[in-house]
């Protein structure tokens, strides 16, 4: 059993495991982080930065003005920003059998591995996985293609020059493999091979192993898989979580008795509890609101929004915000907030609840039938002429590079007054804000990551005790920013097995044991015998029959009817005769009660001896040697054949037939 | 007594004795007991007086197999009460005392099996033990092993109870009263042979069951202890001497056995030998081992101990210290323990225990929590100075919210168990507040603020950590005269963080902002130059006065009730230096008036009305003259009006401590006429106020009276009493002035006698209810001469009338309101005859319901 990785991102992973002949590909998440190298993407014309300036190097010998653009002492590529695939080389894609999607923001990369790459497999997701994580893909398309870029950005790649760039540009790895987004008919294509299933269906792949999602409690219809045979589990946690959010509760228990646990997409910050940030973000908004200025919030189009809209419903009467208007814009802000609203056998209970009153589940419904919410495709159209300030915007992508939020960085980056609040964990803030720099705004960093901290899932891994737990690297060890904080590493014994980008691990478990049926007629001739109360064995003679991972166990077939004498040729391919079968022998023979026996039967003079394996006994007067081993029993006694039936007859009163 | 219940009594006692059973509730005969002793204290010889209680107690006791338990135990205390007096145990030694106390008899009968009748010998022998023939009567009957049998009792009341009575039984042993006079006479406990058994008794029981066998007796051991305890800081020296002598073997048992939970009581004991005998060779032994060779946790708890007790000992004080600070040494890494600490030989052990989660926390919240303790040990015992011990407290504040790693080698186990950790947080942050008036502390103030602001930032602190912080901050502003010192970032970094915390979702947090915004205003501090006159704390802040009104004002509209009360004290602090400057209100103080009225008339939480009213009480007091406030002035009357006819009692009370204090402000202009105002150009005014009438009058107009006779009438008696009291004091300090000047005033002033509205409804019919019943209607028209009278039916609005302010206040019959008032509002339903008719009635029912044999009786109790 082995694993292949080809993703070092903890909470974006993409692992392919080969178990029993299959070969599964868990997630396969996208590394946008890779764009915070490339210069935002403003829609509407921004004269700052069509000014910046190009760069140079120092000594002049290199000029890539025209792809490279200074700004506040960092340098960013002037093209379509591009996103760091997940490693293709290490393996041949198109072996994959299935791809488990465990959340929408799992399957981000998805295209990139199904599309041109001859994979011919499925993709196993639930539906709000399948419809949120479309929506996310064709977001992220619509974003691209809205501001196209004539010019692709190829000179800064080359090894030579890199090596020579400032920055962050210079330590960015596998730049050549970084690919600009996917076209809307490739997300189309890939999202056509999904199948969906449901929590706790089972799925046979090749009757070799059995898959099945659970509830991981992260988000709408985010799922844990099983991967199992009939005598081995290996289970695959992805982002979960405990909290009481708005999606269905993890199940946990399924993952008891795991032999190999794969971790992977815990809290990004484990340092930041959600109910704090989630204070800290209401706080901020409040303030910035109270003292008229405008707060943005970048953020992806499902998810945290729906806790965030959820908490600000409860906040905004306490903090005397009714009249503030709060806009979400993104290109499918209005599909986002009405899917949230039908998936209502996935959400917590509290929520499916409300669906039988019948309410909506989400408090978002209310806030836009009073008007406070508004949600608009873009900034162009009704959202110009309805603007209104001070006002709180919710709009993407949380990367600040490309999105209706670039508009308001360049609007509101200016002014003391405005705050930019963010609330997602994937971006580190300072990279993000790098190229609006300076920036007067004031920037508030709330990550709210609902994912597993280290305690939950020391806690969590105590309770369900797998033999194994392979997960990335980055959790066998503190952060490198608090490598005082032994707390925030996982410690297990055996410790766990780290992996990270193209490693491939050996699985430390050996699968010792495969099922095999018996047909009902073979099952009918067994004579089972009774070894220990409770226990019965029988020999049997079959043929194997081994199909589709599946093995069955068949009655020999009969002899053919006395063959004729003009088909010689099949006599030889007919089988051999079966003789009928020596009885077996089982248990053991004890010392004490052969000794007495040999007595009754005139023999005296036993000199007993004592091996590792057992005991030699000489009997003296007859010159014979009788071996009793644990496993097999041995006369020596020459040339007085009555002798040895006679004691061979003894030995045998001592055991079992079969 | 009274007559009424003197003649009740025998037949209580009669019902009592027969069928004590029929009690209308189980606390009637406690009720009786204290009476009694109400009485007995009072000097009242309770035989001479109550003569049927000693047939009861006799009655009882001869039939003590048909009588309750409870009448039984009652019989016991009042037995022990009668005979407490020298002549009542006289009386009673003759009759039935013997039986009374006879603990066999009760046994026999199998009556002590109850626990009421083991409480109540014990508390009757207690009771009774005030002089030497009591106590003799104690020796002979030979009560010590009982009493001391009951130490171990199963009922927790009765061993306590018994423990108690064994230590007044041995304190009476060695200063009997003697029978002559009332002066305490000592005896030496070991001449006097007639007490000498007892103490004996006493001893040996101490060998015996001091030293625990097994963990069953942990119990009794720590009770033994307690009295042990209480005995040695009570006794004198013969008897303290005998008990020391007595158990210092088996207390150096105890010291080397290490049950920690005796390490408590244990210590007490020994620090009470410590402090009464001025410390033998062998206590200063024990103490010594207490402080030094226990396990870790146990010598921090002997530690703490020794310090609370402030014992002058130096060495002892050192090595408490040294104990104390070793657990914040480990865990800091700071070298608070000089190199050659007797305390360091613990280090590894006390890393032990940190290393594990609970002793951990327990560890350093009981080092933190007596580190004031440690601070104000004598500069000279302590191996560090008070500044570093604050620097280590800051450091556990800083590994608690886990942003520093420890300087400590091996802590990253003990980190863990402190990291987040919201007990040591606080217990950290109070020590922080009490060392902020150490010596020489003051160099750190720039890092406690550091510190403090980046607790009240974190996302992670919990309310009552952050409401912590601010408390700690108010206490470090308190102390440091010179704010500058605090570099204007932090000034401004705390200002944003205030600005956050009064929009966070919780409201404690709120509240606690918007009350540190107050306390702030109240800080007394200034800015380094002394030419710059003192200013509040608040003014130090960048933006000052200016920036923080908004803040509370936005804070009012908060939906929690307790926020907007805070936020109204928060703006009294804060408006009351321009009050005093008497500068004119701006439009911001306008607003505030108007919001706060609005809240005294609309806010459904009492918290935030009551506050309004203090707000204004306040601003009043503060305000110098008049015309200075013409803003409050002009509110005044809208105030009272909603004030006193708010439903909650406290918002009126607080009402009437405005009416108050604008009749002081009234009398007090009118007492001195000539006294030196402010405000010069008022002088027509103070010749105005200087007239009573025109005082009156100006009281009528403000609402001064009717706020205070609608107080009387209230159904509030606190509001009742206060009203009433507050007019008496008006009736006596204007009325005989009017009185006295009536042919003055009926000359020059006949048109304008002070005078006041009753509207026909409300608290004024009421008030109309009593004028009309005082005097007959046209009296109060004939007296005042006004316009023409207008009487309709009583439940139909009346018209208004209008009563001379004088006169009402004569004839409202404000003394004998007063008397009524003053009782608590059940003295009837308390009163001992109330509780004698009680016992009759409920028996009577009880005869009545018996007697109706074979009818089903059915009570329902509600």
């Amino acid at each position: 059993m082995k694993l292949y990785c080809l993703s070092g991102h903890p909470t974006l992973p993409c692992n392919v495991l080969k178990f029993k002949s299959t070969t599964i590909m868990l997630d396969c998440g996208l590394d946008t982080t890779s764009v915070l190298n490339f210069l935002p993407l403003p829609l509407v014309h921004s004269p700052r930065l069509s000014k910046l300036p190009g760069w140079v190097s120092k000594d002049g010998t290199i000029n890539l003005e025209k792809e490279l653009k200074e700004c506040a002492g960092r340098v960013f590529v002037d093209s379509q920003p591009e996103f760091c695939l997940p490693e293709r080389e290490l393996l041949d894609l198109s072996t994959i059998d299935v791809i488990l999607i465990s959340n929408y923001h799992c399957m981000m990369a998805l295209p990139y591995i199904t599309e041109h790459t001859g994979f011919t497999g499925t993709v196993y997701a639930t539906e709000p996985t399948l419809q949120i994580g479309r929506l996310l893909m064709e977001e992220l398309v619509n974003f691209m293609e809205r501001v196209p870029k004539a010019q692709s950005a190829t000179c800064w790649k080359n090894k030579e020059i890199q090596r020579l760039l400032p920055g962050s540009l210079k330590d960015a790895v596998d730049v050549w493999t970084w690919k600009r987004c996917y076209s809307l008919q490739e997300v189309n294509s890939a999202l056509s091979k999904v199948q969906l299933v449901g929590y706790s269906q089972k799925v046979e792949l090749f009757g070799a192993v059995q898959v099945s999602p659970l509830s991981s409690g992260y988000s709408l219809g985010s799922s844990n898989w099983i991967i199992q045979s009939h005598h081995e589990k290996v289970s695959y946690v992805s982002g979960s979580s405990l909290l009481t959010t708005h999606p269905q509760p993890m199940d946990q228990s399924s993952l008891k008795n795991s032999d190999v646990l794969i971790l992977t997409g815990l809290t990004q910050i484990p340092t930041a509890n959600p109910d704090g940030m989630l204070g800290e973000f209401c706080s901020n908004l409040a303030m910035t609101i109270r003292a008229g200025g405008n707060v943005l919030v970048p953020c992806y189009s499902s998810g945290v929004i729906y806790d965030l809209l959820e908490c600000l419903y409860q906040f905004i009467e306490s903090a005397n915000l009714g009249t503030t208007p709060f806009y979400f814009i993104s290109p499918v802000a209005n599909s986002s907030l009405e899917f949230s609203q039908i998936f209502a056998e996935w959400l917590c209970h509290n929520k499916q609840t409300k669906v039988y009153l019948p309410e909506p589940p989400f408090p978002h419904a209310e806030l836009i039938q009073t008007n406070k919410l508004k949600h608009y495709p873009s900034i162009h159209g009704d959202f110009s002429s309805e603007f209104r300030q001070p006002c709180v915007v919710f709009t993407g992508h949380p990367s600040l590079r490309f999105g209706d939020v670039v508009h308001f960085m360049e609007l509101w980056g200016k002014s003391s007054l405005n705050t930019i609040i963010f609330t997602e964990p994937d971006f580190s803030y300072l990279d993000a804000l790098a190229p609006y720099q300076p920036l007067s705004m004031k920037c508030v960093y709330c990550p709210i990551d609902t994912r597993l901290n280290f305690h939950q899932v020391s806690k969590l891994l105590k309770e369900v005790q797998p033999l194994h737990v392979v997960c990335p690297e980055q959790y066998t060890q503190p952060p490198v920013s608090q490598s005082h904080r032994s707390d925030l590493m996982l410690e297990l014994q055996p410790p766990p097995m780290p992996y990270r980008r193209c490693s491939v691990l050996n699985l430390p478990f050996r699968r010792r044991y495969e099922r095999v049926y018996i047909l009902p007629e073979l099952a009918n001739s067994l004579v089972p015998s009774e070894v220990k109360p409770g226990i019965s064995v029988a020999t049997v003679s079959a043929v194997l029959h081994s199909k589709d991972n599946k093995h069955t166990l068949q009655s020999v077939p009969k002899p053919p009817p006395a063959p004729s004498s003009k088909k010689r040729k099949r006599m030889i391919e007919e089988p051999p005769v079966v003789l009928a079968p020596k009885s077996l022998l089982s248990g053991a023979v004890p010392l004490e009660g052969f000794l007495a026996t040999l007595q009754k039967h005139g023999i005296t003079e036993v000199k007993v001896e004592e091996t590792p394996d057992g005991h030699i006994l000489h009997l003296q007067a007859q010159d014979t040697l009788i071996q009793l081993e644990e496993d097999g029993t041995h006369i020596l006694c020459d040339n007085n054949e009555p002798l040895r039936t006679t004691l061979r007859d003894l030995v045998l009163r001592f055991l079992q037939k079969l | 007594m009274d007559r009424e219940c003197v003649s009740a009594l025998p037949r209580v006692c009669e019902v009592l004795a027969a069928s004590g059973g029929s009690l209308p509730d189980d606390t009637s005969l406690e009720k009786l007991l204290d009476w009694f002793t109400e009485l007995s204290e009072a000097g009242v010889s309770l035989l001479e007086a109550c003569p049927c209680l000693l047939g009861f107690v006799s009655a009882v006791v001869s039939n003590d197999a048909a009588s309750e338990p409870s009448v039984l135990s009652f019989t016991l205390k009042l037995t022990g009460l009668l005979a407490a007096s020298e002549d009542g145990f006289k009386v009673l030694q003759d009759s039935v005392l013997d039986r009374v106390f006879d603990f066999r008899h009760w046994q026999a009968a199998g009556l002590w099996e109850d626990p009421c009748i083991r409480i109540g010998w014990i508390q009757g022998l207690r009771t009774m033990l005030q002089h030497s023939q009591a106590l003799d009567f104690f020796v002979q009957a030979d009560f010590t092993e009982p009493l001391l049998q009951l130490q171990t009792d199963t009922s927790l009341f009765v061993a306590s109870a018994a423990s108690q009575t064994l230590a007044h039984v041995l304190l009476l042993c060695q200063s009997v009263p003697s029978p002559e006079g009332r002066h305490r006479e000592t005896i030496p406990v070991e001449t006097d042979g007639k007490y000498s058994a007892v103490v004996a008794g006493f001893c040996d029981y101490l060998k015996k069951s001091l030293v625990p066998k097994e963990a069953s007796q942990l119990h009794g051991s720590q009770q033994v202890l307690k009295l042990l305890a209480k005995l040695l800081t009570r006794a004198g020296p013969p008897l303290r001497d005998r008990l020391l002598l007595t158990v210092s073997d088996p207390l150096e048992e105890l010291v080397t056995t290490n049950y920690s939970q005796l390490t408590l009581p244990l210590m007490d004991v020994i620090l009470a030998a410590h402090s009464s005998c001025g410390g033998g060779e062998r206590v200063a032994r024990l103490l010594s081992v207490m402080l030094s060779a226990r396990n870790p946790a146990d010598l921090v708890h002997a530690a703490a101990a020794f310090l609370r007790s402030s014992h002058p000992d130096p060495d002892n004080r050192a090595r408490s210290a040294g104990v104390l600070l070793l657990p914040l040494d480990v865990i800091t890494g700071l070298a608070l323990l000089g190199a050659d600490s007797s305390a360091d030989q613990h280090r590894s052990s006390v890393m032990e225990q940190l290393r594990r989660k609970t002793s951990c926390v327990s560890m350093i919240c009981i080092s933190l929590t007596n580190v004031p303790q440690v601070t104000s040990t004598a500069p000279d015992c302590l191996p560090c100075s008070p500044a570093e011990i604050v620097s280590a407290v800051l450091s556990v504040l800083r590994l608690c919210s886990g942003d520093s790693p420890s300087s400590s080698p091996g802590c990253a186990e003990v980190l863990r168990n402190v990291t987040g950790s919201g007990r040591v947080q606080k217990c950290a942050l109070d020590a922080l507040s009490a060392l902020s008036s150490s010596s020489g502390v003051k160099v750190l103030l720039v890092e406690v603020f550091t510190l403090l602001i980046q607790y009240l930032n974190s996302p992670a602190s919990d309310p009552s950590v952050i409401q912590k912080s601010y408390q700690v901050l108010v206490k470090w502003v308190d102390v440091c005269a010179d704010l500058s010192d605090v570099t204007e970032q932090l000034r401004e970094d705390l200002v944003q963080v205030v600005r956050k915390r009064v929009c966070d979702v919780r409201w404690e947090v709120r509240d606690s902002t918007v009350e540190f915004l107050g306390h702030l205003a109240a800080a007394p501090a200034s800015l380094a130059s002394d030419k710059e006159k003192a200013r509040n704390a608040l003014e130090c802040l960048p933006g000052g006065r200016c920036a923080t009104v908004p803040l509370l004002q936005e804070a009012l509209q908060d939906p929690e009730g307790y926020v907007r009360a805070s936020s109204v004290s928060a703006l009294a602090l804060t408006l009351a230096p321009s009050w005093q400057q008497g500068a004119a209100p701006p439009q911001q103080e306008a607003e505030i008036v108007t919001r706060l009225l609005e809240i005294l008339s609309q806010d459904t939480q009492g918290f935030s009305r009551r506050a309004v009213i203090r707000f204004f009480v306040a601003w009043i007091s503060s305000c110098s003259s008049p015309s200075s406030c013409s803003l409050l002035t002009q509110s005044i009357p809208s105030i009272l009006s909603r004030g006193s006819a708010d439903l909650d009692w406290e918002v009126k009370v607080h009402t009437l401590e405005l009416a108050e204090l604008l009749l002081d402000r009234a009398s007090e202009s009118r007492r001195h006429p000539y006294a030196v105002t402010p405000d010069r150009t008022s002088t027509h005014a103070r010749a105005v106020e200087s007239d009573p009438v025109s005082m009156l009058n100006s009281l009528v107009d403000q609402g001064v009276f009717s706020a205070l006779l609608s107080g009387l009438v209230d159904c509030d008696r606190p509001v009742g009493l206060k009203a009433c009291q507050l007019l008496i004091r008006l009736r006596d300090t204007v009325c005989p002035l009017l009185l006295g000047d009536q042919d003055v005033s009926d000359a020059l002033v006949s048109g304008s006698r002070a005078s006041c509205e009753l509207p026909g409804c409300g608290w004024a019919r009421e008030v109309r209810r009593i004028l009309g019943t005082a005097t007959a209607p046209r009296n109060v028209h004939g007296a005042d001469g006004l316009g023409p009278e207008d009487r309709g039916e009583e439940e139909e609005e009346e018209p208004a009338v209008r009563v001379g302010v004088c006169d009402a206040l004569r004839r409202l019959r404000l003394d004998e309101r007063l008397a009524v008032l003053a009782q608590s509002s059940d003295h009837v339903h308390n009163s001992p005859l109330s509780l004698l008719q009680d016992i009759l009635t409920v028996s009577r029912t009880k005869t009545h319901l018996d007697s109706q044999l074979g009818q089903e009786v059915i009570v329902d109790c509600y």
